[in-house]
């Protein structure tokens, strides 16, 4: 051992971690260290052999232990109750296979002495256990007489002490232990021998006191009858006593240390105190440490007043010991040790007096480290041949170990571990605040991120609300809006349309939304129709604030298919798994966990959006412009149109086979019109014959119509005359021509004449045909539900077309149940099925 | 559902024997609760199974047997609360069966509802069992009212339960595992309670001044344990004593020794009535048995049938029973007897004693509580702090001429004490409350007096013993040590002067003010006795002097005044001194100073009749 420092000699590691609660270690028969790690097991340890001798199972968790003072036999406290166990049992189980591992012994109800519940310290006094335990209203110190012959296990009932609870709330913690301990009244005359010295397990149970001390903080009585007193810490901070043999005593309070006691103990504060303790030591859990001495008897003042000194060492205070002059104690990191001894130099009486009045802290000595960390249990210090004191102590991670202080010599606290250990320690602590720091950031990001998600969610559960909100259906403040545009692209034209996404919203979109957009024909070709006939197109997205909008351009159609007008249903996808997930989890989203989608507003690209113009004076002459650098695309515009001519079973194809008209009066148009070109000059609308036709086209071929625009918006400048050419998306060739026409009205009051704009549709495919005057009568129906309710005057003009159409009607619909009728061929069925068909487009009515 | 039933009624069965079975092998206290703590928990697990389903007739009985065994257990363990819950849910339980629940809360219209509604039928006498746990729950808790209610329902459940219940047994016996078992016979727990309630009835009733005794008597002649039979001959004695008839009273008494040997309340009853007679003699012997009888081992006390279960403490625990039936512990009543038997001139039986109790408070078997075997009622302490009783048995050891003995007594006390003594104590005027003193000061205060007359009076009789010894150097050195403790207590108000020559028995400090003053008065008579001894006389008619003025109806000082003065050749004075003291007639010992601060006659003594003649020889005056 090196000089002036302090050794640990690791005896037994035991492998287990000591739970939190009641670690003990005690020093039983002969060289038997018990220790106990909060566990079911009692150890047995034999400190002469070094190993675990024996281990004792019980019934539950370990409480307490001690030993009787014949150290014949063990009493174990249990949550059930406390059991006896004889030392004769364990020697023999121990001597019998002395070779192997340690005897395990099982303790079964047996050896139960006493059945008590929630025992949390016992203290055996002669032939009396004390056991002490809380009840909810009181703390309950019961008495129990011990059987002399060791043969009958149960102990019988004294009496029972009981001192009520402070509040519930104060002790808090259950789990923390009780202190219990026994003093008696020393003999002053009587110079202690060194035999009685040395005898520890006497002196732990019978700690004799000072009788100066003994009487006045116990009274005259129990110093009288010699009674022995039992000292007992509480979790709740007082320190009560009871004096043992006393008739009607009774359980009292004798200071309170504010914070659980978890040391009690008595320390010869003076060199003359040999062979009795003249100072009492109460430890607190958070480091209050209170000096109970006897008042001096040279100050006169101080007779017959006991001497309350407190102060405060560094905590937490995981467990104490005290010898003859220093409390030794245990924060779990350090292991110190704090001099009792009131300098034995210096220091009297009138000195000593005014210290106690004034600052009590300063007469205590400050403590010096002895380095050991871990350390949760520490049994009664001794003292070897050398003068050496050791103490048996119980680390956290279940290590015995002796610590052997160094005999003290004239300066205090130089006790230094080698510095290779203090290296290692420096080196683990290190470690260990480097993985708390690395689990705490862990644990802090986790937290931010599901904080964020919270918020996240908070704003997915509006825009649902908001999504769903069934009142208003027609304005949602998240809609899409979409232009179309031809593209060419490999040598192929298609029709793109361009989706924007618009968040009108408060909220923010993010993380977890899909765009979904489902394009769907409303009527195709028979050939087309074994296809999958939608198409779904999709786009996740990661933010769109509030104002912002989203383009997505996905292709309607390709040149040459005519399956128009094509719906396009816009909605708003949420997917869990990608919001949680983030990208990796891309599930599928048609699955149904996780997912739920909320419709937005349908567009529709009808045949006027896809037509293309060309101008009207190359219309037989020269290709369309867009095509015009493609001779392949121009071969296949022929061919096409070859087979389209072909199909239709004339010879010649005819560039104008088919036409529709609308008419629709210039009253409803002008409103529109003029409403939508307010702001130029005024020379429009006195030029208003030709800029009626003109700008209906205009307004036909720009209106955003089911929130898709047209996206030639350079070609718009063209339309200067009243005929505009285009190319249909089945590459037929369409004219529309506008003119005015004048309706003279035969009425009985007046002759009216009425202004009307006549729009006709040209082609040489009826597919073209039909499908244009569907998006003309689309256009002008929405312009329709725009326009004012207008007098009914202008009805009366309707009177005689209507008349006429219905005379139409009615044999047009002669022809066609001629024309269903049986006996009819095919080809002939549809011929005049087309006919009429023809004549319906043709006869207008007006739209007024 | 039957083999259920089946199943469940065996479970029943085997708990209730097992318990049965634990009662009968172990009969300690503690064991006796570990075990009925476990068959109340696995009662209760089996009823929760039970009560899991709706009411049902067919395993009702079942059901209302496992509740009544349930309820025993809870009831051992004085669980009463908890039992009540369990009677009121079954008796809910039983409406529910008869569709008649009306949800009363109140208990008594409850009960009655539900036996109404099983009257006839076989359940009636498994309601009339539970109703019976009821009526010892209500005993427990000293609910008097609603038992007097069912008065009726109760002698009813005696008469026809018996027949009932034998019906039950017959039956049992024909198929046994179909019956549910109980582990406590109904009829055991009814007499029981019977005779409980009779008691308790009776108790309160004396209590409130009511002329019990018929009910009482009546009550003696119910079948029923021996130390229950002798309480209701202890509370007949009670009341004939309130009646004022002693003697019929005594005769009471003495029939519940005779019924119960152990019955010691009725021994204590005893000696409170001697001692109201003054009859010293017998008051002595009764104190002589009753500490023995306390002594007397704890034995299992022959158990009856229910006593094992339930212990008839449990239903006994009444306010005023626990007044009537209180014994103090042992040790006060050794030391009573003690105190009677020095005061009564029987000295040496006097010391034996108090050599035993100072030998009982010095053994390790003594741990400041004593148990009452039978009844868990307070024990009541009336024994004097330590140190008077150190120097009461010393007095005693003095009057019985061994002063070495009493000289070790009194050298304990002063050495336990003397470290601890004040300087000086200031005492208030107690009736002077313009004063404005804390607690805490008046309270050291008393304490110090307390502690400064235990030592004075300890140097007091280690004067005596060495005036007994005739070592009057010695003498006079303790008696100066003791006047010079009494001469540390001031008070503050001069007018106050404590010539209070009777105790004053209305507050603490009155009587030792009274002591302090006697101790002066004795401690200078016999420092003065002590000198005229050593025929310094001049210093002893001084002592003397003080001593007469400090307690003027001092004998001693009195006849040694006169002694000293006849001795200084001034005969007329002393005539006069010897006179006035023999007008005083010399008092007994009483009880309520201390024996130390009365004049023990231990020291010197002068022969009145010799000082008579002297007078005589004098003359007329």
């Amino acid at each position: 051992m090196m000089e002036g420092r302090c050794a640990a000699e690791p005896w037994a590691e035991l492998g287990l971690s000591v739970k939190p609660g009641a670690p003990l270690v005690r020093r039983g028969a002969g060289t038997d260290v018990f220790i106990c790690t909060g566990s079911e097991e009692v150890y047995v340890f034999s400190a002469q052999e070094k190993r675990v001798r024996a281990v004792l199972q019980l019934p539950a968790p370990v409480r307490d232990l001690d030993v009787s003072h014949d150290k014949q036999l063990l009493f174990v406290a249990c949550r059930s109750g406390i059991y006896r166990v004889n030392f004769q049992l364990l020697s023999h189980s121990g001597s019998s296979d002395a070779g192997s591992g340690p005897a395990e012994l099982k303790i079964s109800s047996d050896f139960l002495a006493v059945a008590a519940d929630g025992v949390s310290s016992l203290l055996l006094v002669d032939s009396v256990l004390l056991t002490l335990c809380q009840t909810d209203r009181s703390w309950l110190l019961t008495l129990y007489k011990t059987p002399q012959q060791s043969q009958a296990n149960r102990c019988d009932v004294i009496g029972s002490f009981s001192l009520p609870v402070v509040s519930p709330s104060v002790q808090g913690h259950t789990e923390s232990k009780c202190v219990l301990l026994c003093v008696c009244l020393g003999e002053v005359t009587q110079p202690s021998s060194p035999a009685a010295a040395s005898d520890a397990g006497l002196s732990r149970c019978h700690l004799p006191l000072r009788p100066a001390l003994f009487k006045l903080l116990f009274g005259v009585e129990a110093a009288l009858a010699k009674s022995p007193v039992i000292l007992c810490g509480l979790p709740d901070g007082r320190l009560c006593y009871l004096p043992l043999r006393l008739p009607g005593s009774r359980l009292r309070v004798l200071q309170s240390l504010e914070q659980p006691v978890v040391f009690i103990g008595a320390s010869a504060a003076m060199e003359t105190d040999a062979g009795c303790a003249g100072c009492l030591v109460a430890l607190g859990k958070q480091g209050r440490v209170m000096l109970i001495k006897a008042g001096r008897a040279g100050s006169e003042r101080q007779r017959g007043i006991a001497d309350f000194t407190e102060g405060c060492v560094p905590g937490p205070v995981e467990c104490a010991c005290v010898d003859k002059s220093r409390l030794y104690y245990s924060t779990g990191s350090d292991l110190l040790t704090l001099g009792l001894s009131v300098g034995s130099t210096g220091r009297e009486g009138q000195e000593w007096a005014e210290e106690a009045s004034g600052s009590t802290a300063a007469s205590l000595n400050r403590p010096t480290s002895l380095n050991v960390s871990g350390v949760v249990a520490l049994d009664q210090p001794t003292c070897n041949d050398a003068g050496e004191v050791q103490l048996l102590s119980l680390s956290a991670r279940g290590r015995l170990q002796r610590i052997s202080l160094p005999v003290r010599g004239p300066e205090e606290g130089s006790n230094k571990l080698p510095s290779s250990a203090v290296g290692r320690s420096v080196g683990d602590l290190l470690s260990a605040i480097g993985d708390v720091c690395e689990r705490a950031s862990v644990l802090e990001k986790v937290i931010r991120w599901k904080n964020q998600t919270l918020k996240q969610l908070n704003q997915v559960l509006n825009v649902s609300f908001l999504l769903t909100d069934g009142a208003k259906t027609e304005e949602k403040p998240i809609r899409c809006c979409a232009s179309v545009g031809w593209s060419r692209l490999l040598q192929k034209d298609s029709l793109n349309l361009a989706c924007v996404l618009q968040n009108f919203s408060p909220y923010i979109l993010e993380r977890g939304w899909t765009l979904s957009l489902t394009v769907l024909p409303l009527s195709c070709s028979p050939q087309a129709a074994e296809e999958a006939r939608s198409v779904n197109y999709s786009f996740p997205f990661c933010s769109l604030c509030p104002g912002e909008s989203l383009e997505v351009s996905l292709p309607v159609a390709a040149a040459g298919d005519a399956s128009f007008p094509v719906t396009v249903a816009c909605s708003l996808v949420f997917s869990l798994c990608s919001f949680l997930g983030g990208e990796e989890a891309a599930t599928p989203p048609d699955l149904p966990g996780g997912c739920f989608s909320l419709p937005l507003n349908t567009l529709t690209v009808d045949w006027l959006h896809a037509l293309r113009l060309i101008s009207p004076t190359s219309t037989q002459k020269t290709l369309p412009p867009q095509s015009s650098s493609n001779p392949a695309g121009d071969l296949r515009a022929f061919l096409s149109s070859r087979r389209a001519g072909c199909r239709a079973g004339d010879g010649a194809p005819r560039p104008e086979g088919y036409s529709a008209r609308v008419r629709v009066s210039s009253e409803l148009l002008g409103h529109t019109l003029r409403g939508q070109r307010a702001d130029p000059d005024p020379k429009v609308s006195e030029s208003a014959p030709r800029s009626f036709c003109v700008s209906l086209l205009e307004w036909l071929l720009s209106e955003e119509c089911g929130g898709v625009r047209m996206g030639h918006k350079g070609d718009k400048t063209d339309i200067s005359s009243s005929v505009i050419c285009g190319r249909a998306p089945n590459d037929a060739t369409v004219k529309l021509t506008a003119k005015e026409v004048h309706l003279e009205e035969k009425s009985d009051v007046k002759e009216e004449s009425l202004v009307s704009v006549e729009v006709q549709v040209e082609s040489s495919s009826a597919a073209a045909v039909c499908g244009l005057h569907h998006a003309v009568l689309r256009r002008i129906q929405t312009l329709l539900l725009k326009a004012p309710v207008k007098a009914w005057s202008s009805n009366k003009v309707q009177i005689s077309g209507l008349r006429q159409t219905l005379q139409r009607a009615e044999i047009q619909q002669g022809q066609i149940s001629e024309a269903l009728s049986v006996g009819m061929s095919s080809g002939q069925m549809q011929r005049i099925l087309l006919r009429v068909y023809q004549q319906l487009r043709d006869g207008p009515l007006l739209m007024v | 559902m039957m083999s259920l039933l089946a199943k469940w009624t065996r479970e029943n069965n085997e708990l209730a024997f097992n318990c049965k079975q634990q009662n009968d092998e172990l009969n300690r206290d503690h064991n006796n609760l570990f075990s009925h703590r476990r068959c109340s928990s696995d009662f209760h697990k089996l009823l929760r199974k039970l009560q899991g389903i709706p009411p049902h007739s067919d395993h009702a009985q079942l059901e209302l047997s496992v509740v009544y065994n349930a309820c025993v257990c809870l009831t051992a363990l004085s669980h009463f609360e908890e039992a009540e819950l369990l009677l009121t849910q079954a008796a809910h339980r039983v409406l529910e069966l008869a569709g008649e629940d009306r949800g009363t809360s109140d208990p008594s219209v409850l009960w009655r509802a539900a036996l109404k509604s099983v009257a006839g039928t076989a359940l009636h006498r498994h309601v009339l069992s539970l109703l019976c746990l009821q009526w010892g729950i209500w005993l427990a808790k000293s609910c008097l009212n609603p038992i007097k209610e069912f008065q009726e329902e109760m002698s009813l459940l005696e008469r026809q339960g018996g027949a009932v219940w034998d019906d039950c047994r017959t039956e049992a016996k024909e198929k046994i595992p179909n019956i549910p078992r109980l582990v406590l016979d109904p009829r055991r727990l009814a007499e029981l309670l019977k005779i409980c309630t009779a008691i308790v009835q009776g108790a309160e009733r004396l209590n409130e001044g009511w002329n019990t005794l018929s009910a009482l008597q009546a009550a003696a002649a119910l079948p029923a344990p021996r130390a229950l039979i002798a309480y209701t001959h202890l509370l007949s004695g009670s009341c004939l004593a309130h009646m004022n008839r002693p003697q019929m009273a005594l005769q009471c008494f003495r029939r519940a020794l005779e019924t119960d040997p152990r019955c010691a309340c009725a021994l204590y009853q005893s000696t409170l009535l001697y001692r109201q007679l003054g009859n010293v003699q017998a008051e002595i012997q009764a104190l002589r048995i009753l500490h023995s009888t306390l002594l007397l081992p704890p034995t299992t006390e022959p158990a009856p049938a229910a006593g094992r279960l339930l212990s008839p403490s449990l239903f006994l625990c009444s306010q005023s029973l626990g007044s009537l039936l209180s014994v103090p512990s042992a040790l006060s009543v050794l030391h009573s007897l003690a105190l009677k038997c020095v005061i009564h001139d029987r000295v040496s039986e006097g010391v034996e004693n108090y050599l035993d109790l100072l030998a009982a408070l010095r053994s390790e078997d003594q741990h400041g509580v004593t148990a009452n075997t039978l009844t868990a009622h307070a024990v009541v302490s009336t024994l004097p702090k330590l140190p008077r009783l150190y120097l009461e048995a010393a007095a005693a050891l003095l009057m019985a001429r061994r002063p070495a003995d009493c000289m070790a007594l009194c050298d304990e006390v002063i050495g336990t004490i003397l470290d601890l003594l004040p300087d000086k104590v200031l005492l208030e005027d107690p009736e002077d409350g313009s004063v404005a003193e804390s607690r805490e000061e008046r309270e050291e205060a008393e304490s110090g007096l307390v502690k400064l007359l235990w030592a004075a009076a300890a140097y007091l009789l280690l004067g005596h013993c060495y005036a007994q010894q005739e070592d009057w150097k010695q003498a006079v050195t303790h008696y100066t040590r003791c006047f010079n403790l009494l001469v540390k207590v001031h008070c503050k108000n001069n007018a106050f002067s404590p010539q209070v020559s009777a105790p004053d028995k209305e507050s603490n400090q009155g009587v030792d003010l009274c002591v302090l003053q006697r101790l002066k008065g004795i401690s200078l008579a016999g420092r003065g006795i002590s000198f005229a001894q050593m025929d310094r006389l001049r210093e002893a008619l001084r002592d003397l002097h003080l001593g007469l003025q400090a307690l003027p109806e001092g004998v001693s000082a009195g006849q040694w005044c006169g002694e000293v003065l006849w001795r200084l050749d001034r005969r007329r004075e002393a005539a006069a001194c010897w006179e006035k003291t023999w007008s005083h007639t010399c008092p007994p010992l009483a009880e309520a100073l201390p024996v130390y601060a009365q004049e023990l006659q231990s020291g010197p003594l002068l022969d009145p009749t010799e000082l008579r003649s002297r007078l005589k020889e004098l003359g007329p005056l």
